[in-house]
């Protein structure tokens, strides 16, 4: 479009840094909020397998300082906050902002040839409304009478006054409130970019498939966000103003009479969609740069695409498996399970895809792509699983075990988590200017993705055994007694994988001050975010680029001067 | 259909699959030193399901995992990038690879998902949603009341009917006779909170404010877990009871006494006993 401003570059700090509409400042705003977050959940799970393994015991290191009142014993109220807000961090204010926020705001405006996002100051509102919510998150956990102890998923009547009386669960709820609505200013302003901002000759179909899953992430989000945000609405109402929407009369001395099961339902049907708002930027990704690094084209770019728009449409209908025990009518548990029984469908043309982009490339095995065949064996497993909890006969025992904790953490954790380290390391060049080691990428991959698979397979065991999640101990219960080994082998890897995370913060902090500076396309690929000169200048691109061939057009025999790749804004030989 | 239902009944009470989920479930655990790796064996008729099902899923699965193992690692090993090498320039986006997708991904789904599927409504309305009828004299009715953090059990006592002084009360403690089908109407004081039986393979929520029903039939006599699924508040992991099924003589021998002991200890005073409702049929 040929109406893109270009505003003088400001010179004060706080508009600069702080409060810049730059969507490249937001992107690295982003990237640093969500790692120092991601840190702290980390920390957090840390703490709770530490529990697992050891019942009782103080935390070693840190304990005494931050539970000094139990001279670094978890109590079981500690216990229960931090596995929820290890929950709520690690969705919420991990892994959104690193890829939806971080690598979204990064890509989409320097991948579709724009010169920022549409609406700056949007993306900038965006970004304070979740910082704002990670402060309300962080202070609801040092407020008298308790923090939150319901779960992430919060189920009435738990999280109401009934059981949580302190004011923590409440700033729980605005928190995820106020991070809903950076998530949909977010989408309105992804979507429209998208839509609108695409240079010229970027049609549809010559779009990045990274663009085309944060697109559709986009979508999920402004369609299923608003739901939780009702839910929480709902949810403060109940707990500050005294409405019974979800507190039934018969606990309430016959006044009110209200439903917690309609909670549960709200909050599913966002949730399921929030499932694939996290692994949709994340098969996008990794459908790029399997492509990238294989040398390539993406192997049936269009079944790809048709794939994701697929399972974008069918994420909308089968939030119902998550409440198979809750006493759903046989048609509806009938209906949910084949509906997200379909969902395998294209979770299978995907992988088809994607195996197919590797076969017979020329494999440049870089950390980004080590990271993204990663997504593959990792997706693969904790999708597969996923048939167990699909299918209701063997959901009713698994359900609120912990299979379902190793199956979530496969897919949406795992998963979508190694797509952004892919990213990470992917996009770091460009936006430093300059180069993350390759030896320690390489180390951080090959000891975070044995230890990981190690921990939440080891977890599929625990739950075939028939050991519920969310206790505080297991060998209080004697049936439990006897898997404790269990814990104790999973937490050994836990901290191996932990311990494997600073190699990426020694690597990131290195790399980002004191590394090699970076060429303009250190890896030789053709999309317009690597066209650019590094660093990459301000409003990116003084022209807007005209778009002739593909992403992908890689050893077509076409590209004029023998390179393995083109750039997308040159010519194929006629 | 029928030919199709009768063909997997066949394929599920094979030999194989039973010795398969014997493995399974007899749980490495004596020779363990205690250590257990799986489930203690079922103890519920529709028991043997579950592990049928979950050893079937299992089989399909690994076999997918490990076709997506070998696809990526045979590029890993033969395709590495090294000079003089070329990748194949292909789309994928012939007539060919279109149809090869479609008939792979449909092939799968009905291998992998579509078997499940039908196994699955096959259980269902055989045993997990077959609820048996409450009239029939053989059904042992049981109401529960969940609390923070305890599981209440009221049986109807000698007259059969709740909300009557005979009524046999236990808390963190159910008996049950066995070979009976056993039906459950529960409902919570307080939180949701979730009847978990293992050993049974069944687990329902128990909500506030509304009934749920679930059943199953011990076939063995013993001593089994009764734990809470749902996340319940501080004590969550302490919620735990015992579950005791006899033999039907010594059954109906305790069922008296404990009635008796029901009437003699009866306090109409005593709000916090009487919480039984009219069984809902």
């Amino acid at each position: 479009m040929s109406g893109q401003h270009i505003h003088a570059e400001p010179t004060n700090f706080f508009r600069k840094h702080v409060f810049s509409v730059d969507h490249k400042v937001i992107a690295k705003q982003f990237l640093w909020f969500g790692l120092i977050w991601l840190g702290i959940g980390g920390v957090m799970a840390m703490m709770i397998r530490w529990q697992l393994a050891n019942p009782g015991e103080p935390v070693p290191v840190i304990g005494s300082m931050l539970f000094p009142r139990t001279n670094g014993v978890l109590d079981p109220a500690t216990y229960n906050t931090l596995f929820t807000m290890h929950g709520t961090i690690m969705i919420f204010l991990g892994l959104t902002p690193l890829m939806i926020g971080a690598i979204g705001n990064w890509s989409i405006p320097l991948m579709i040839g724009a010169r920022d996002m549409i609406f700056p100051l949007l993306n900038c509102l965006s970004f304070w409304a979740m910082f704002l919510g990670g402060a309300v998150g962080f202070i609801s956990l040092f407020v008298p009478l308790g923090a939150t102890e319901a779960g992430w998923t919060g189920y009435p009547t738990l999280s109401t006054t009934i059981n949580g009386v302190g004011s923590g669960e409440t700033l729980w709820a605005i928190a995820v409130f106020l991070i809903g609505a950076s998530s949909i200013m977010g989408g309105i302003n992804y979507m429209t970019t998208v839509i609108r901002l695409r240079a010229p000759g970027m049609t549809w179909q010559r779009l990045p498939l990274t663009v085309w899953g944060i697109f559709l992430t986009s979508v999920l989000n402004v369609l299923f966000v608003p739901v939780i945000g009702s839910a929480m609405l709902l949810l403060i109402m109940d707990r500050v103003f005294g409405t019974t929407f979800f507190i039934p009369a018969s606990i309430m001395q016959g006044a009110g009479g209200g439903d917690p099961i309609l909670y549960q339902h709200l909050f599913w049907i966002f949730g399921h969609p929030e499932v694939y708002i996290l692994i949709l930027p994340a098969w996008g990704i990794i459908g790029d740069l399997l492509s990238f690094f294989s040398r390539k084209p993406a192997f049936g770019y269009r079944a790809q695409v048709g794939a994701m728009v697929a399972v974008t449409l069918l994420s909308a209908v089968v939030y119902g498996h998550h409440m198979f025990t809750t006493g759903l009518s046989a048609m509806l548990g009938e209906s949910f399970m084949l509906l997200t029984m379909i969902i395998s469908v294209p979770a299978e043309i995907l992988f088809f895809n994607w195996l197919h982009t590797l076969w017979k490339g020329n494999l440049r095995l870089t950390t980004p792509m080590l990271f993204s065949m990663g997504v593959i064996f990792v997706f693969g497993l904790g999708g597969l699983t996923g048939i167990y909890l699909a299918t209701i006969g063997t959901d009713i025992f698994l359900h609120d075990t912990y299979f379902v904790v190793g199956h979530f953490h496969l897919t949406m954790a795992a998963s979508a988590l190694f797509a952004t380290f892919a990213g990470i390391y992917f996009w770091f060049p460009k936006m430093f200017a300059r180069e993350m080691n390759e030896f320690l990428g390489k180390t951080h991959f090959w000891f975070t993705v044995i230890p990981l698979v190690t921990v939440f397979c080891l977890m599929f065991v625990m739950g075939y055994a028939g050991m519920p999640r969310r206790y505080y101990d297991h060998t209080s219960a004697e049936y439990l007694r006897s898997l404790q080994h269990l814990n104790k082998y999973a937490t050994h890897a836990a901290f191996l994988l932990g311990a494997a995370q600073l190699v990426f913060v020694y690597n990131f902090i290195r790399s980002r001050w004191w590394g090699k500076p970076a060429s303009q396309n250190p890896w030789e690929v053709g999309t317009l975010d690597w066209t650019m000169e590094t660093p990459v200048p301000h409003y990116n691109f003084k022209e807007i680029p005209e778009v002739f061939t593909g992403p992908h057009e890689f050893s077509n025999p076409d590209i004029p001067d023998g390179k393995d790749w083109i750039s997308m804004t040159e010519k194929l030989k006629a | 259909m029928n030919r199709i239902n009768s063909l997997l009944a066949g394929v599920l009470s094979s030999r194989w699959m039973k010795a398969l989920a014997v493995v399974g479930m007899a749980g490495v655990a004596e020779a363990q030193g205690g250590n257990r790796w799986a489930p203690f064996p079922p103890a519920s008729d529709f028991g043997h399901r579950f592990s049928e099902l979950f050893w079937l899923i299992t089989i399909l699965c690994s076999i997918s995992m490990v076709i997506v193992v070998l696809l990526l690692l045979i590029p890993l090993l033969r395709d590495r990038a090294r000079p003089g090498h070329k990748a194949n320039y292909d789309h994928g986006s012939s007539l060919h690879d279109k149809r090869l997708t479609a008939v792979i991904s449909l092939a799968t789904f009905i291998v992998l998902d579509a078997w499940v599927l039908a196994i699955a409504m096959k259980d269902l309305r055989e045993a997990y949603w077959n609820m048996p009828e409450v009239d029939q004299a053989e059904t042992y009715p049981i109401e529960v009341l969940g609390q923070q953090w305890a599981w209440h059990f009221r049986g109807p006592g000698l007259d059969g009917e709740f909300g009557t002084p005979d009524d046999i009360l236990e808390m963190n403690q159910l008996t049950i006779p066995k070979g009976r089908p056993v039906s459950f109407q529960m409902t919570s004081k307080d939180v949701i909170h979730s009847l978990f039986l293992p050993e049974m393979r069944t687990k329902k929520d128990v909500n506030p404010g509304s009934i749920n029903k679930t059943w199953f039939k011990p076939i063995e006599a013993g001593e089994f877990t009764i734990l809470c699924a749902e996340l319940c508040g501080y004590a969550h992991y302490q919620m735990f009871g015992n579950l005791t099924v006899m033999e039907q003589e010594d059954f109906d021998e305790w069922e008296e006494s404990a009635s008796l002991l029901g009437i003699a200890a009866y306090d109409p005073e005593d709000e916090e006993a009487q919480w039984a409702w009219e069984w809902e049929e």
